[in-house]
């Protein structure tokens, strides 16, 4: 071979291995979005991630769907009949539902993915507690009989919560409902492409060509859902200062939970629109122990509850600017129908450090270790944790600053052991404020003693509430419960909500449609 | 020589032996659930318990290790926990991001620091041995995430020559390829450029002091056939020693560089792994580096031959 010939054909080769490939075509819509962690699972009714029930919901819907009102409309239902007491409903499919292998969806597959939902949510363990039976009528009909009044109901069916009630074909609704199921086919308007799945790196969502959007404008899970993406490609960026820089830099199009630190960066660059994502917020959490001494006695619970400041955490948590916190002295979210402040007066007012004192010397307390396990991992639990541990030592009680990650925290709280035996006091976490609407979806709420969430709480007025709340046939009925619930939740101190707290999100200027929503809806959202 | 390689790969079967019970001892005695993660933070405890014993979690040590290691001995290092994908896929998803990361870190470490090294000796104690040193003690120095930072903001947002983050395989293109690869190489290669730079150095002032050196000068040998034909081959053997150790740091460098620069290769998948407690995939990780690093060493040792000839096996 002659120089110049060899030149020339390294060129060549060169050139070719230097031309991009496109492995998309170019004119195809897509949609870059940094989710709020990493997508390590995809089964929204085994787990309760909410980066998973966010993901969940563009690959399969539900039988009813909540608008922005929290009121549940048909989605994959043509609609429903039911008796006078509610206790005979029948639902109906409507016409032309597919599931993404192109099956048709039938009363069966619905059937059984109640069934392995009503396994996992505690309204739908409350529907099956009193179920009769349920059961496919026809192809397009199934019928659900219960022997107690559930008016509930489509709220149930219908709500964004996790453990959401998604609809599968039967074979993978079948899955145990405490196995991850992995086959991801479902009927909504996105189809999960599982090829081009990299845990921790990217997930990509295809537009499913045989979903038929329902004619009403889409809001939240209900109305429809129009895709104007052929892709949606979840890009995962653990670190949030390369988050910022490829938000700005146009390589992303919109970022679901910009850290705060970042946010005053981002809303200088005039190619970016800043907003709070959730309007639901976050009720932060001071979960306390209830099994072991000295939070074992009410006293004691009430001695932190009268010192603690909202406002210290807040700032901890969320920084100086006000637009992002405020103080609640309830345990649910402020601005919706359910949010009361009976029974919170003990938040309200001048900290009392010495009133603190005094009630945990009434308390027995004595100098004993306080074992505050903080998850220093999450910025907001850290935050948490050092407001705290400045709080107790104010109130002269003797803290054991356990610093570990999420992970670790996760195994120490279920442990019911003496905090002296490695069990614990107090940890931090904090419950979006989707699920602090009400008492259904608010598993830190229940005060049910053994079968209660971390902390065991136990307080017959406090599930009298829940109950009554369950059973109320009207709106005045379900405020006086609600009021009722949130009472006993604060003599009870089932835990001390340490504030009120919001997220922005943002997106590139060419990006329009984002709503404020408590998971992002990407139906009608579009890209110029 | 062929009958050492054997023997040498032979013995990275207890070494991994060994590896593999030491991870997974680690692991059973580390705290963490992945069954409180899959969950979720609104599960209640009995739900989180009920995964646990789906996925197997409740069963003893050594049921669990003898179940393990007759997997990895039939080649299946598992399922991951989370994805329900098998770890082997994890690990072949995320190899050439990592491989290609390395490799361009290795190519531009030995391409600045080799004659770094040999031209500070040359000129020791001038000018230019000292701005050498002072490169080489900030490569030490500075973390590899604040260098990222850096050659980010100025390379990818203010100049916009390159992505910020990302990776783009090489059969879409080498140039994207490379323009993906090329700061995250610098961020990660910079301490591993400081290490040879140093080592190469202090090498070649004690090869250039030796008598055949001053013989070679005395045949009128030029400048850089000194220096790069009779003085480096002599001090190669150390500069390769470090260069084989320096592997485990580019390892560990690697999992922050991907971190910072989102490239999804086995650096971030282990730190995946670990927040998780993902074990499978851990395990497989480990296991598959520990692997790496015995022929990495091995490849070190076969080329002391290359560049000592008075060295036999």
């Amino acid at each position: 071979m002659k120089r110049r010939s060899f030149l020339a054909s390294t060129a060549a080769v060169g050139a070719a291995l230097a031309t991009p490939r496109i492995a998309v075509a170019q004119n195809t819509k897509v949609l870059k979005f940094i989710p709020q962690a990493n997508l390590s699972s995809l089964d929204a009714v085994a787990g309760t991630q909410y980066v998973v029930r966010n993901a969940a919901v563009m690959i399969w819907e539900t039988l009813y769907g909540i608008d922005a009102n929290q009121v549940p409309h048909p989605q994959m239902c043509e609609g429903h009949t039911v008796n006078a007491n509610f206790t005979d409903w029948t639902f109906t499919l409507r016409d032309g539902l597919l599931w993404h292998d192109g099956e048709k969806v039938t009363s069966k597959d619905c059937v059984a993915s109640l069934t392995r939902w009503m396994a996992r949510d505690t309204m739908g363990q409350r529907i099956k507690a009193s179920m009769e039976s349920l059961e496919p009528v026809d192809d397009k009909s199934f019928r659900l009989r219960l022997n107690k009044p559930f008016p509930k109901m489509l709220f149930a069916l219908g709500k964004s919560n996790a453990p959401v009630c998604l609809m599968m074909p039967e074979r993978i609704a079948k899955t145990d409902p405490f196995k991850l199921i992995s086959e991801y086919i479902g009927s909504g308007p996105m189809k999960f492409n599982t090829a081009e799945w990299v845990p921790g790196s990217k997930a990509v969502f295809e537009k499913f060509a045989g979903y038929k959007p329902r004619p009403e404008k889409g809001e939240w899970l209900s109305g429809g859902k129009i895709m104007n993406f052929d892709r949606i490609e979840w890009i995962i960026i653990p670190d949030a200062a390369t988050a910022a820089a490829a938000l700005q830099n146009g390589e992303v199009d919109w970022w679901e939970n910009p850290i705060s630190d970042v946010v005053p960066l981002l809303k200088k660059n005039a190619n970016l629109n800043i907003d709070i994502g959730d309007p639901l917020g976050n009720i932060g959490s001071f979960r306390i122990n209830h099994l072991h001494p000295p939070f074992n006695d009410v006293r004691a619970r009430k001695a932190v509850m009268m010192a603690l400041s909202q406002t210290d955490y807040m700032q901890a948590v969320a920084g100086d600017d006000t637009n992002l916190w405020k103080t609640c002295d309830s345990f649910f979210t402020p601005g919706t129908a359910a949010y009361t402040e009976v029974g919170g007066e003990l938040l309200r007012g001048p900290r009392d450090y010495e009133g603190a004192k005094k009630l945990l010397k009434e308390a027995g307390y004595n100098g004993e270790k306080i074992r505050l396990i903080v998850a220093t991992d999450v910025a907001i639990t850290k935050a948490e944790g050092d407001v705290t541990a400045d709080l107790l030592a104010k109130i002269g009680m003797n803290v054991d600053y356990v610093a570990t990650d999420w992970g670790t925290t996760g195994t120490i709280r279920a442990k019911k052991d003496a905090p002296s035996a490695g069990g614990w006091n107090i940890f931090h976490t904090w419950h979006a404020g989707a699920d602090c609407i009400n008492p259904a979806p608010y598993t830190a709420l229940d005060a049910g003693g053994d079968k209660a969430w971390f902390g065991w709480p136990k307080s017959d007025a406090v599930q009298k509430g829940i109950a009554d709340w369950y059973d109320a046939p009207d709106a005045a009925a379900e405020k006086k419960a609600l009021e009722d619930t949130n009472k006993a939740s604060f003599d009870n101190v089932t835990y001390i909500p340490t504030g009120f707290f919001l997220q922005y999100t943002s997106w590139r200027k060419n990006v329009s449609g984002v709503v404020k929503a408590p998971f992002p809806v990407f139906w009608g959202v579009s890209k110029t | 020589m062929f009958a050492y390689i054997l023997r040498r790969v032979a013995a990275t079967i207890p070494v991994m032996a060994v590896v593999a019970l030491f991870v997974f001892s680690l692991l059973y005695i580390a705290p963490g659930d992945p069954a409180a993660i899959i969950a979720g933070d609104q599960a209640s405890p009995a739900d989180i318990e009920r995964i646990r014993i789906s996925l197997g979690l409740d069963r003893p040590f050594l049921v669990r290790f003898g179940s393990w290691v007759w997997d990895v001995l039939n080649g299946d290092l598992g399922t991951s926990i989370f994805t329900n994908l098998p770890v082997t896929h994890m690990i072949a998803q995320r190899i050439q991001p990592t491989l290609s990361l390395m490799a361009i870190t290795l190519a531009i470490s030995l391409t600045i620091a080799i004659p770094l090294g040999v031209v500070a000796a040359w000129k020791q104690g001038t000018m230019i041995d000292r701005v050498a040193m002072v490169f080489s003690t900030l490569g030490f120095s500075v973390p590899v995430f604040v260098v990222g930072y850096v050659l980010a903001y100025v390379f990818a947002l203010s100049l916009d020559w390159v992505p910020v983050q990302g990776y783009t395989p090489i059969e879409q293109g080498v140039v994207p390829w490379f323009l993906n690869l090329i700061l995250p190489s610098i961020a990660l290669g910079l301490i591993y450029m400081a290490l040879i730079a140093r080592i190469t150095r202090a090498t070649m002032l004690e090869v250039l002091s030796q008598d055949y050196v001053r013989t070679a000068r005395a045949k009128g040998a030029g400048q850089r056939a000194i220096l790069f034909v009779h003085a480096l081959k002599n001090a190669a053997v150390p500069i390769v020693t470090i260069v084989g150790i320096g592997f485990a740091s580019l390892i560990g460098g690697a999992v922050v560089t991907e971190s910072v620069f989102a490239i999804p290769g086995l650096g971030r998948l282990t730190v995946d792994a670990i927040l998780r407690r993902d074990y499978p995939v851990i395990q497989g990780v480990v296991l598959m580096f520990s692997f790496v690093y015995v022929l990495v060493n091995l490849a070190v040792d076969l080329l002391y031959t290359l560049f000592d000839p008075r060295i036999r096996y």
